[in-house]
């Protein structure tokens, strides 16, 4: 309880300063929401042009795309402290150091450190896209459907913030930040954004058996747009996104403990 | 070595004496305590980024090199040495912030690196040069903030903060957020917040760096004043043997991570201060000065600078036999700095085999 | 002239020994590469041509357009206002050499550096991966390299232009974060520019920022005429022409506006 309390407070903290800069706080959010905007306007032009992707309509695109970016903003947002560009100026500086210095968790002060509020751009933008995708496709909602959305979002949340964590924690022994992290981070939501369908057979394995990403948005969609599964999965993997996702999140979790472990190890 | 015997144990004695008082309250105690580094090497030549990517090679940096001490409760100790002697690491294994690679620590009969949470309830520290403090709060709401973390009872919190505003002189800018406080202000802050939730044990790292005269001597007063009126324990580490001079009885000295003093600041003085000087102006030019038991260093005009051996002849002597041959107009007598001091320890590694 | 020279050997030098960075960024071009190729071809399906680009040639373009970014700094540069904003510019302005000179030999420096640790290798790269085109004739290859060379220019004129807001507006980068994701959506960086209705190119063509990648890309490919390459070519230099010369109007009154403002 105290624990919440204390992190809500953090974050009251950033979120106030950060409208103290109010034009900044703007205009980032707009770049934000408009790196989003013209990202999906560019990919729903073409899928127009080419009459939609694998056998996929551009509204059943753009329900795979919003709920990545819904899903990336919220993460990026909550998991602000441990975005491995802010957290490896941490490391780099020792900066650490005042936060163990507190008799509290350090994973609870970090997620305290930082908290992004210009990412409600994303959020926001993702939120209309995926309104705006429902209304093309023409979903039939079931009770199943309406309570295994907020789900799927969640398990995306919890799996990207994973790997959010794992960016940081590297920067333990790296010190720099791994530009390469960013390949699973950033070109995880775009690849997430399309039907595995499109890509060659040793990609997809990879992000089914290594980085199980086609669990999070893939699976959960083709039961949300009722479509078939080109790969004969069983159908259960239709709804395992948020147990994935928490797993990501739990293996991260313990590489996170062990690097701060190594950290107070080494020092800086 | 140029100290007589006789003196030699009576520090010692009273060193002796001074461990066991110590001893019914240790509050640190730190034995045969190592940490290692693996810094990597650097290579040069060809394809060096590409050899070092697949074969990292690595040298071995004892940064403390087997220390032991105690210190008691209420102490308030200066840990002196120069740039990467070891300080720092200490400290930080102190506060539970680094493990070490070998060796005992106990703080207040805990592990600090083992129980962290706990530990550090019980600590305050300050590191001059980074702040604690929230940048964007008023300094005030990054106190409440810390009395939340630490869960300090309103009325303690109350007193505490009506204490410290005064002594520290904070009412002027208790309203201002971090970020616009000045270094002295801002370092004022600091040490406020970390007495906030009595902390029985008190660490400052460099706590007067880059301050001016009057924010330092703030600073030493209030520390003072926590170790006197609160029993806090301090441990202090600074490169400005003036705080040393006005704070602490006790010093340890370590460098290349080994300790090389540890006892009463002015037993280091006598030991290794070295000799002393008396400046005497007289009333006359004199061609020809020479005094029996003391040389003469420099002359200017009609003053002179005289260097003698406390061993060998007493201050109040000297002038005598002066002042019998020549007419004296002012005289005063200087202690050896304390920067001289110990930097002749430094130099001469003096302690490496007396600890 | 010599001194421009020697900046821009620096700046070269400087990027190669940032070695970690330019191998994870080589990665990740080429990771967005391979999946921009993938969505390509699954968009082309059984069709042969399309806008009069194949699909092999649009899979050249994926490639294209990755290996180009970090020569030409498409996705932001905000230095000239950081240093501003910090006062640093001050002593830039002391030394005796033109500023916009200074800030331009850098930048040619990095843009040779990033071509041949980045640009380069990814496009040898790519030539593993999937059967790629390649200019057809000499003049091809050589107006390659001309269009990139002035195309690095044009966005050098441009995002100077960009960071000499920093002169009157103290936080700049949000403003600057802004503009760059319009000039990388305008640039064809995304797709190419011909797959989008004609109104929208025309629109995009109003601006200078096709003539950075898009402009490249159409050379590269052959998919224009003689006639229309040497227009595009020299469309670039007007376009570097008449930016260089609007930021040496702005950077007088910014040093004006620095001068009696104090700072």
């Amino acid at each position: 309880m105290k624990a919440l309390r204390l992190y809500l407070w953090l974050v009251l903290i950033q979120v106030r300063s950060q409208m103290q800069y109010r034009v900044g706080f703007l205009l980032e959010t707009l770049s934000v929401a408009l790196g989003s905007i013209i990202s999906f306007v560019t990919l729903a032009l073409v899928l127009q042009k080419f009459e939609g992707i694998a056998g996929w309509s551009l509204g059943e695109v753009a329900f795979l795309f919003a709920l990545v970016e819904l899903s990336f903003g919220l993460m990026d947002m909550i998991f602000s402290g441990f975005d491995p560009d802010y957290f490896a100026a941490h490391t780099r500086q020792g900066t650490l150091d005042q936060y163990l210095l507190r008799p509290v968790s350090l994973t609870l002060q970090i997620f305290g450190s930082q908290f992004i509020l210009r990412r409600l751009g994303r959020i926001f933008q993702g939120t209309l896209i995926l309104v705006y995708a429902v209304q093309l496709v023409n979903i039939e909602w079931t009770v199943g459907k309406i309570l295994y959305l907020p789900l799927v979002i969640a398990g995306m949340v919890l799996f990207f913030g994973g790997l959010f964590m794992l960016g940081a924690t590297i920067t333990f022994w790296t010190v720099e930040r791994i530009e390469a992290v960013n390949i699973l981070t950033y070109g995880g939501t775009e690849l997430m954004s399309y039907p595995m369908t499109i890509y060659q057979d040793w990609m997809r394995r990879f992000f089914t058996y290594i980085v199980p990403a086609i669990f999070l948005n893939y699976y959960p969609s083709l039961y949300f747009l009722d479509r078939p599964d080109p790969f004969n999965m069983p159908f259960v993997v239709r709804f395992i996104a948020p147990v994935v996702g928490l797993g990501v999140f739990l293996a991260a979790y313990v590489f996170w403990r062990f690097g701060v472990r190594y950290y107070q190890s080494t020092g800086s | 070595m140029f100290f007589g015997a006789s003196e030699f144990d009576i520090t010692k004695a009273q060193a002796h004496n001074d461990a066991t008082k110590r001893l019914s309250q240790v509050v640190i105690r730190v034995h045969d305590l190592h940490k290692y580094f693996q810094v990597p090497i650097r290579q040069r030549g060809r394809f060096s980024a590409l050899r070092s990517l697949l074969v990292r090679r690595h040298r071995l940096v004892k940064a403390v090199n087997g220390v032991s001490f105690q210190i008691g409760r209420g102490e308030l100790v200066g840990y002196l040495g120069p740039n990467g002697a070891g300080k720092s690491t200490t400290i930080k294994m102190l506060t539970g912030l680094l493990v070490p690679t070998h060796g005992e620590i106990s703080v207040n009969g805990r592990i600090p690196w083992k129980q962290r949470e706990e530990h550090v309830k019980s600590l305050g520290a300050v590191f001059g040069f980074r702040s604690t403090l929230w940048w964007d709060l008023p300094v005030i709401e990054s106190l409440e903030l810390l009395r939340y973390i630490y869960d300090v009872p309103l009325a303690r919190f109350k007193d505490n903060l009506r204490e410290f505003r005064k002594i520290l002189e904070m009412d002027a800018f208790i309203n201002t957020p971090v970020r616009s406080l000045s270094l002295g202000q801002r370092v004022r802050a600091d040490v406020c917040a970390a007495l906030l939730h009595d902390p029985s044990l008190l660490f400052l790292d460099e706590p007067t760096i880059g301050l001016d005269v009057v924010a330092k001597e703030r600073i030493r007063q209030f520390i003072l004043h926590a170790n006197r009126q609160r029993g806090t324990t301090v441990l202090l580490t600074t490169h400005d043997l003036s705080d040393v001079e006005k704070m602490c009885q006790r010093v340890m000295i370590i460098d290349r991570g080994k300790l090389l003093y540890d006892g009463q600041l002015e037993s280091l003085r006598q030991r290794f201060g070295g000799k002393r000087e008396l400046v005497v102006e007289l009333v006359d030019e004199e061609d020809q000065i020479s005094i029996e038991g003391a040389i003469v260093t420099s002359r200017q005009g009609a003053q002179v600078m005289f260097q003698f051996d406390r061993d060998q002849i007493s201050a109040s002597e000297l002038i005598q036999r002066i002042s019998s041959n020549y007419r004296i107009r002012d005289l005063s007598v200087r202690e050896p700095d304390l920067e001289a001091t110990i930097r002749r320890i430094y130099e001469q590694r003096l302690l490496e085999d007396a600890v | 002239m010599r001194v421009y020279w020697e900046i821009a050997k620096r700046a070269l030098s400087r990027q190669l020994t940032y070695r970690t960075a330019t191998l994870a960024g080589l990665a990740t071009n080429f990771y967005f590469g391979l999946l921009r190729a993938a969505v390509m071809a699954a968009l082309y399906g059984a069709r042969a041509q399309v806008d009069g680009i194949s699909l092999q040639a649009a899979i050249t373009y994926t490639g294209l357009a990755q290996s180009l970014i970090a020569v030409i700094s498409l996705l932001g540069w905000f230095e000239v206002m950081r240093s501003i904003n910090k006062g640093e510019i001050s002593s830039d302005l002391l030394r005796p050499i033109g500023y916009f000179k200074f800030w331009l030999a850098q930048d040619l420096g990095k843009a040779a550096a990033q071509l041949a640790l980045r640009g380069i290798p990814l496009m040898l790269g790519y030539a593993l991966f999937f059967d790629i085109l390649l200019p057809q004739t000499l003049w091809h290859w050589l107006a390659v390299f001309l269009a990139l060379g002035l195309a690095v220019l044009l966005s050098f004129s441009w995002r100077f232009l960009v960071n000499l807001v920093g002169f009157w507006v103290t936080d700049a980068t949000s403003i600057g974060r802004v503009v760059y994701i319009f000039s990388w959506f305008l640039s064809g960086f995304l797709m190419p520019l011909r797959f989008f209705p004609d109104w929208f190119v025309r629109l995009c063509y109003l601006t200078p920022f096709p003539h950075t990648i898009n402009t490249i890309v159409e050379i590269y490919l052959g998919v224009l005429t003689p006639g229309q390459m040497l227009r595009a070519l020299l469309l670039q230099l007007a376009w570097f022409v008449g930016l260089t010369l609007a930021c040496s109007w702005v950077l007088r009154r910014g040093i004006r506006h620095l001068v009696i403002q104090g700072g």
